[in-house]
């Protein structure tokens, strides 16, 4: 079975925390989970092939203009509004240098 | 069960007006209150700025579209006070086309899971029986269609999340080619794999839609360039000759000899019995062959990339610059309170296993690899598509099942008939699920998934295959039975 402390490390990286019986049903859970994951590993001469990392070839794609699109370009004000403190049109947090 | 033709006719008529249509709409909402369909339901209709087939009919948007000025959830509590200041473009579009916005509708947490079941805002009820679950992640959006709330309800489906509860709810539930709709606004779970789909009551709705919402956006850079074509002029298209596959063996009620589960059972016979209809269409249908291994990878390669992609893509739901703010003395413990607090336990496993993919010492045997089942998979469709116009499965193996029903995780069942739609996410494939019959009084479906670009071939071949299966007919029938 998967370490728990391995997986509380896992959860620090992704800044979160759980408690010990959410992490007990992740040790199950990944128990499954990694069965499931060793069929993939099944499927011979995988080593050759290329992974896939987007649906189809898409031959249309193109750049877009490099200019600023006015009318997309999120005021302060708009950027300030869902920030539950802001000082001086910024978001504000605590001192990270004493 | 009303159409968006019928709507429109009934608003021609001078019948109703779209006023009444949105009260009335209220009203249903307020019904059917333990269904739980909606997160936000507006109280005033908002100004309508356009005007098309959909002009003054009510819809619901999946709470996952960015609507400037109302309330956007996703479902999660780490979004629950999150007010927009932009427009999706499905939502612009949809403005522009008349239609009404009657609110915001109940999801999986963030659009990671496939019950409906846990949404900050509590479970979504299936409307025909509820004790059981709609299906997820755009519950609340199949909800609202099913309960003849709204004639139409916008979702988004990255493995399953519209076409599965399009099955669980007898309706239809149609996702175009990737790339045809803009997902400008849409919050992203999985963005190689996230698609616009949408909850109608035909396929020709589901036509209408796609004919609205298609075409490139600037503001994404995947969406494709216009194709020109109207998909609804096309449903009457002559289907003789048309080529559908289906899996052998898994498709198959005698594989499973040693599971007596009376309802695959069921459902797979009336699987058989529908192709035998679709027969008579002049479409030929066969049975393929296809790797087991490759199939039954198909869900963990679907669970390691859409993992490895949601833990990054919600690394920006920190509490800081939106969301209930965290508490602490740094902001690293403001970030990890807000996180910890703000996530289900869910989201959370579902975060943890994508990080394990990601870390150097998996990356490799797991992430990577399942970028290679994926492309195996996309390419042997791609394969198969030279000879077959589409893929015919049944949407699941069984029917809505009830809240404290626990699938096998690790049964061919489960790991195949249950999940091989995420095929067409791998590979950008339209996809449709229609109701196709009625197994223990519930409803069960036909999924196609066809070529990449060919929305118009798929619709038309669904269409087809609706109005033979009369699947109104068939749902009264097995009412007056019940």
């Amino acid at each position: 079975m998967i370490e728990k402390e391995y997986l509380k490390k896992l959860a620090g990286k992704l800044m979160f925390d759980m408690n010990d019986e959410e992490y007990e049903t992740l040790q199950k859970e990944f128990d499954v989970i990694l069965k499931n994951m060793d069929r993939i590993a099944q499927i011979p001469d995988l080593k050759n092939v290329t992974p896939m990392t987007f649906p189809y070839v898409h031959e249309t794609a193109k750049l877009r203009e490099d200019k600023v699109e006015e009318d997309v370009v999120l005021s302060v004000g708009n950027v300030l509004k869902n920030s539950k403190h802001n000082v001086h049109d910024q978001v504000k947090l605590p001192k990270v240098v004493e | 069960m009303k159409t968006i033709k019928s709507y429109r006719k009934e608003l021609d008529d001078g019948k109703v007006t779209s006023e009444e249509l949105f009260q009335e709409a209220r009203k249903k909402i307020l019904e059917n209150k333990e269904i739980n369909a909606y997160v936000t339901v507006l109280e005033e209709k908002e100004e309508q700025e356009g005007n098309s087939i959909l002009k003054g009919i009510p819809y619901g948007l999946k709470d996952n579209f960015s609507t400037k000025g109302i309330l956007t959830t996703a479902s999660s509590n780490i979004l629950k006070d999150y007010v927009p200041v932009y427009d999706a473009t499905v939502y612009k579009k949809l403005k522009a086309s008349g239609a009404v916005l009657l609110g915001k509708t109940t999801m999986d947490e963030l659009a990671m899971g496939g019950t409906g079941t846990t949404g900050h805002t509590g479970v979504v009820r299936n409307p025909l029986d509820p004790s059981r679950l709609i299906g997820g992640s755009s519950a609340g959006s199949c909800a609202s269609v099913v309960a003849g709330i709204t004639p139409f309800a916008i979702g988004s489906d990255t493995g399953d999340s519209v076409r599965k509860p399009a099955s669980y709810g007898g309706v239809v539930g149609f996702k175009p080619t990737y790339g045809r709709i803009s997902r400008y606004g849409l919050f992203a779970f999985a963005s190689s794999m996230d698609h616009v789909a949408y909850f109608t009551n035909t396929t020709e709705d589901a036509a209408i839609l796609t004919d609205i919402l298609k075409g490139p956006d600037k503001m994404d850079m995947t969406t494709l360039e216009d194709d020109g074509k109207k998909y609804t002029e096309t449903l009457e298209n002559d289907v003789t000759g048309r080529k559908l596959f289906y899996f052998k063996d898994v498709t198959n009620p005698s594989y499973y000899q040693d599971k007596k589960d009376p309802i695959l059972t069921e459902t797979l016979t009336k699987f058989h019995e529908t192709i035998e209809k679709i027969k008579t269409l002049g479409i030929e249908v066969e049975e393929v062959d296809f790797d087991k291994n490759l199939l039954t990878a198909i869900y963990p390669a679907y669970m390691t990339i859409s993992c490895a992609e949601a833990t990054s893509n919600n690394a920006n739901l920190t509490g800081i610059q939106f969301g209930p703010r965290g508490e602490g003395d740094t902001p690293d413990e403001i970030m990890m309170d807000a996180r910890t607090k703000g996530f289900s336990e869910l989201i959370k496993r579902r975060f943890i296993l994508g990080s394990y993919i990601l870390q150097k010492e998996n990356q490799e045997k797991l992430f990577l690899n399942a970028g290679r089942v994926r492309r195996l998979i996309v390419d042997k469709m791609t394969e198969l598509f030279q000879t077959y116009d589409g893929l015919i499965m049944p949407a699941s193996g069984g029917i809505a099942p009830h809240f404290e029903d626990a699938s096998d995780a690790l049964s061919d069942a489960y790991l195949i008939l249950e999940n091989h739609m995420a095929i067409g996410n791998f590979g950008g494939f339209p996809s449709i699920t229609i109701p196709s019959g009625i197994v223990h009084q519930m409803p069960v479906a036909i999924n196609i998934t066809g070529r990449v670009l060919e929305d118009d071939v798929v619709l038309n071949i669904a269409h087809q295959i609706e109005k033979k299966l009369n699947f109104q007919k068939i749902k009264e029938e097995a009412r007056c039975e019940k």
